[in-house]
């Protein structure tokens, strides 16, 4: 029993959370299947905190992308074609 | 005989630079709201990203026999657009509110001992106003370089290859500046996000 949780304790000391960090920022989307990619998973299984850091920064790249952003407002769309229209010399539309 | 739809990107070219405004048209057609949106995303502001929607078909326009059609005609439009917002941003030098992170107030190292946890409610019923003019404030602090990375990259879904292209940096300074703009995004949003 005890040794187990030694062996527990240390796979979740043999990476640094730092390095850890450094890892999840550049890589959120990656396949976490190459062999340093597995401990670096085992890691965050058993670290709060980076696992709270990949939440986190997963959750923060999906607010980005799911926030509405408008159509052309049919205004601006006239305007380019019009000053498209001026700079080709023939009419665009 | 094809349809529109399905002319090739490489023809509209072509025809464009023979003086076939028809398929110049459809050109700026397929991609107009491409840059809109790009545009919008890293201004968040109407005004700005219907300027830029001008500038950079202009550019296009005049530009197009330069496009040697060695990367995607989306890659070097994404790099019209995103000198187009940086240009803008230096005659009005209007983004006053943005800090700077060159040394980062977020360290990529372990930044406080213990991270809180996010909430786990449905995104859609936290984007409210408040939310979205929070995310809107949060990005506009974020230095325009490092913006226009984390849209390209985050958003837009390129590769860091392809960013790394558009924004004529190297790879690992793409992912260096995708590393900080995360960090700075996560925690500009952290007070509201927590449970």
């Amino acid at each position: 029993m005890m040794a187990k949780k030694t062996r527990t304790v240390h796979r979740h000391h043999s990476l640094h959370c730092a390095d850890v960090f450094s890892h999840i920022c550049e890589n959120l989307d990656a396949d976490l299947d190459s062999p340093q990619c597995r401990e670096i998973k085992r890691h965050i299984a058993g670290c709060p905190d980076c696992t709270a850091l990949l939440d986190s920064l997963k959750k923060t790249v999906y607010l980005y992308r799911t926030v509405p952003i408008p159509t052309i407002p049919a205004s601006s769309r006239r305007k380019l074609y019009s000053v498209l229209s001026l700079e080709t010399g023939r009419r665009l539309k | 005989m094809k349809t529109v739809s399905h002319i090739s990107d490489g023809e509209l070219i072509e025809r464009s630079r023979t003086g076939d405004t028809h398929a110049f048209t459809q050109l700026v057609k397929r991609y107009e709201q491409l840059v809109y949106g790009f545009s919008y995303k890293v201004c968040r502001d109407k005004e700005k990203a219907e300027e830029t929607l001008q500038d950079t078909f202009i550019n296009v326009y005049r530009k197009l026999s330069q496009f040697n059609g060695e990367s995607k005609f989306s890659t070097w439009l994404y790099s019209i657009v995103t000198n187009n917002c940086l240009m803008k941003r230096r005659k009005r030098k209007l983004d006053t509110e943005m800090v700077s992170l060159d040394d980062p107030p977020v360290s990529d190292k372990h930044e406080q001992r213990t991270i809180p946890a996010w909430t786990d409610s449905p995104i859609s019923s936290l984007m409210n106003s408040e939310l979205r003019a929070r995310l809107d404030k949060a990005i506009l602090k974020l230095p325009m370089e490092y913006r226009v990375v984390f849209i390209l990259r985050d958003v837009e879904n390129q590769t860091a290859e392809e960013a790394a292209k558009i924004l004529k940096l190297s790879v690992p300074a793409v992912k260096s500046r995708l590393r900080r703009a995360r960090l700075f995004l996560r925690k500009e949003l952290n007070d509201l996000m927590v449970e």
